[in-house]
């Protein structure tokens, strides 16, 4: 395969986009568009609407959504907005005094604050000032974290915590960015695929493909990497294999969350991994998953 | 974009058991996608795709002067344009010693003549050539510029079509050119010479081509050689770090055989590209 | 001297077989690159512009920062090849720094900036050939690109031109080879929803007599060109939308 160099000419390689097979139709609106005019005024103004003359209108263009009262249109692509509780995947671009900041994709960079840290030796150890010199030892430009945010600032600005053994610092992986809006929203982001692949679907749009975890390890805080461990062939592929599965439906604007991404890694097994980055390829897997996930909502539905 | 140590630490074990992150083995290189034509004002152009790497490059006739010790031939210049949309990084004054590196290169691995023949580009002795000027526009950055700069030259070049000129009259120090009407009379420029670059980076201790932006970011060191059929028409090494002797010599000689082997696939595509419909960017 | 070249013949047609209020034709395309938060392509006639978003994000230098806004920069860029005579160098001459800044001028008027404290948006457009009504067709693609980066603006922002042929008639949309031969042209960007304007250029020496019905050609200009892109960013949408099978989706 690798020795086969592939160039191919533009019109022949013209996007088949997968059909929309969906039934759903939704009233699109594009900015400025009215959404509830001036005579109701039983609304409350959400994210993506502004008021003018007492109507009400759209200023970015997607669908409305209504919980309650409360209506705001969400456009199908923007930054990471974070949300309290949500979990996402970041990377460290600065250490400061008591604090880190993290690149979260976010409309602003992410503070993670050192007393928001499970140190190692204890959950309720005091933070002393020898921490703080220690900083750059736990975390330190440039690494991976997963973590949760536990407040919005007022300047929108997210702030992380990473007190649970879940988060922390990341090991040996492969990190995929894509829209924060192709990542399905679910109560569950950790994943152990069963290939042999464990997953973080980060909220922000990142995600982690790593090696299995092992949860019985002791991994308090977790600022430990192993950098000796070399990672067997087979766990490589699976990774790998996983990585160009999820570009392949990211490519093809499909939702990501455990069910397609497994189901596209089932399909995925008639090419080779290298070949999963050719187009027809990447756009046979996302079709044949797609199908897959409409069979299995029409029998959820029956 | 910086890499944690556990994430390169990655790349570097896959890089030995050559199996990489995309699950491409060493000399594994990613696909590409062309298309001539693009410009329709220019004389010759061509988009190339390599990932998400996208390089638009335009060919523009002039006439000029030789230069006084090279009557016999015509000119070849490179213009390297690095747009702000492909990062912020390039806003303002940014790209500038990128794209001096890359027309740099670009000029030494063109310079012999034996790549390209300039002395086609004649007019009249001393007096008139044609100077081809070869813009190249970057759009986006996924990593290994360098091959698909070159490569999307060669399309280019292949794509142009310089004009006859039907006759020439000299009135003394003046010189008037006359291009034949007929649009058909054109003349292809030969490109079957024209050098292939690849980059080969070294990563932990194997040499690996086509890296990817961030596998470009765990290199130790990278050469870029330029081929041409079995011939070096340039060799350059690029980035931070230091290479061995030894290392140097693995890398040229997968850098051949890669570009060896990339060219016969390029100049296959080159000649069986039809003309289309415009697509572009709107596809 | 031979007479001067009419811009409208005799039956009320153009150069290049236009009626006087007709628009050249817009393609475009939104999303065209992955790297960037947004981006769009368009044509307008031969006129061919492509353009990047990115952010909203933290602002670059410190200093310039502010607490209740967000900054807009702009970069206004042609290729070198884009013109007919080679350029000499793609931006940083006086005429790009003032399309820019002009670029600016408009996304201000519609972003809605109070949203972002702290945060920048970078707005670069690349002119790929240039064919006349340059800033018109950047305004345009660069208002798709930050809709397709999900920024909220308050409304299209869109421009146009609008010359005067034959001394009486406003003529829409001017390209290249109607500039050259001369005639004044008026460039409206301008909130079509609204009806307000946000920038207004003039060239050459005109009676202001004739300035009403220029400036109402270009702003209907604008209208129209509102009606294509919005089509353009709903198709965008309904795309996206149907292949995520809208989830997320809740109403």
């Amino acid at each position: 395969m690798s020795q086969k160099i592939h160039i191919r000419t533009a019109s022949a390689s013209n996007r088949i986009k997968p059909l929309p097979t969906t039934q759903k139709c939704y009233k699109i609106f594009t900015p400025g568009e009215v959404v509830i005019n001036a005579s109701n005024t039983n609304f409350v103004r959400g994210h993506g609407t502004y008021e003018e003359d007492g109507d009400l209108k759209a200023s970015v263009a997607g669908v409305k959504e209504q919980v309650n009262k409360l209506i705001s249109i969400r456009p199908l692509k923007s930054r990471y907005n974070g949300q309290v509780g949500e979990v996402l995947v970041g990377r460290i671009i600065e250490v400061q005094q008591k604090r880190w900041k993290v690149d979260t994709n976010a409309r602003l960079d992410s503070i993670l604050q050192l007393s928001s840290v499970n140190l190692p030796g204890g959950e309720l150890r005091r933070r002393s000032v020898e921490d703080q010199h220690m900083m750059r030892q736990y975390l330190q430009e440039g690494d991976l974290i997963s973590a949760e945010v536990q407040s919005v600032f007022s300047d929108g600005s997210l702030s992380l915590h990473t007190r649970s053994l879940r988060y922390g610092k990341l090991g040996q992986g492969i990190l995929i960015k894509v829209f924060p809006s192709l990542v399905k929203k679910s109560k569950i982001h950790f994943h152990n695929l069963p290939f042999g692949v464990s997953l973080i679907l980060g909220n922000n749009g990142y995600i982690w493909i790593s090696p299995p975890i092992d949860n019985k390890d002791e991994n308090v805080g977790g600022f430990i990497q192993n950098l000796d461990e070399v990672i067997p062939k087979d766990i490589r592929e699976a990774m790998a294999r996983t990585r160009n599965c999820i570009l392949a439906l990211a490519e093809n604007k499909m939702m990501l969350f455990d069910t397609s991404i497994v189901f596209a890694y089932e399909e995925s097994l008639k090419y080779s991994v290298a070949e999963l980055l050719l187009p027809e390829a990447m756009i046979d897997v996302a079709l044949l998953t797609q199908h897959r996930i409409h069979m299995l909502e029409d029998y959820e539905f029956q | 974009m910086s890499l944690c140590d556990a994430e390169k630490t990655f790349i570097l074990h896959g890089v030995k058991e050559n199996f990489r992150v995309d699950g491409r083995d060493r000399e594994g290189y990613r696909p590409i996608e062309l298309e001539t034509n693009i410009v329709q004002h220019a004389f010759g152009s061509a988009r190339l795709r390599l990932a998400n790497t996208d390089v638009l490059v335009a060919v523009k006739l002039e006439i000029d002067v030789p230069f006084p010790e090279r009557p016999f031939e015509g000119k070849l210049e490179f213009f390297v344009d690095c747009s702000a949309n492909a990062t912020p990084d390039f806003e303002g004054r940014g790209g500038e010693t990128l794209a001096a590196e890359l027309a740099n290169i670009l000029t030494s691995a063109y310079r012999s003549p034996q790549t390209f023949n300039l002395k086609k580009l004649c007019i009249l002795k001393g007096r008139k050539c044609w100077k081809i000027c070869v813009d190249i526009l970057i759009l986006e950055c996924g990593g290994n510029l360098f091959d698909a700069v070159s490569l999307a030259v060669k399309a280019a070049l292949h794509n142009s079509q310089i004009p006859l000129i039907k006759s020439i009259n000299i009135d003394g120090d003046n010189i008037e050119l006359n291009v034949s009407d007929s649009v058909f009379d054109c003349e292809k420029l030969d490109v079957a010479n024209a050098p292939v670059m690849v980059t080969v980076c070294k990563i932990g201790d194997q040499c690996i081509v086509d890296p990817s932006l961030a596998e470009e970011q765990c290199s130790v060191g990278s050469v870029v050689v330029a081929i041409s059929q079995e011939y070096f028409s340039t060799v350059t090494s690029i980035g931070k770090g230091s290479l061995h002797p030894r290392t140097m010599c693995n890398s040229l000689e997968l850098g051949q055989k890669v570009g060896i082997r990339l060219n016969k696939a390029f100049m296959e595509t080159l000649h069986n590209i039809q003309p289309d419909e415009d697509v572009g960017f709107l596809k | 001297m031979s007479r001067k070249k009419e811009l409208l013949s005799k039956v009320g047609l153009r150069l290049d077989g236009r009626r006087a209020d007709e628009l050249r034709r817009i393609r475009c395309k939104l999303g065209v690159f992955t790297q960037p938060d947004g981006s769009a392509y368009i044509e307008q006639g031969l006129t061919k512009v492509l353009a990047a978003v990115y952010g909203p994000h933290q602002v670059r230098s410190k200093q310039k920062a502010q607490h209740d806004t967000c900054i807009i920069n702009t970069q206004f860029s042609m290729a070198v090849f884009s013109t007919n005579e080679r350029k000499k160098r793609p931006r940083g001459d006086r005429k790009s720094t003032e399309l820019s800044m002009h670029l600016q001028q408009a996304l201000l008027a519609v972003i809605k900036t109070e949203l972002y404290p702290w945060s920048q948006i970078d707005v670069y457009v690349e002119v790929l050939h240039a064919d006349g009504g340059i800033y018109p067709a950047c305004v345009n693609a660069a208002t798709l690109a930050i809709i397709d980066a999900g920024i909220p603006i308050k409304e299209y922002v869109c421009a146009c031109t609008a010359s005067l042929g034959n001394n009486d008639v406003p003529m829409l949309d001017v390209s290249h080879q109607e500039e050259v031969i001369g005639g004044p042209t008026l460039t409206v960007a301008a909130l079509p929803m609204s009806g307000k304007i946000v920038l207004m250029e003039m060239s050459q020496r005109f009676h202001l007599d004739h300035l009403p019905k220029v400036l109402d050609k270009a702003l209907e200009g604008c209208k129209d060109i509102k009606a294509i892109l919005d089509e353009a960013v709903k198709k965008h949408i309904q795309d996206i939308g149907s292949s995520t099978g809208w989830a997320n989706t809740t109403s």
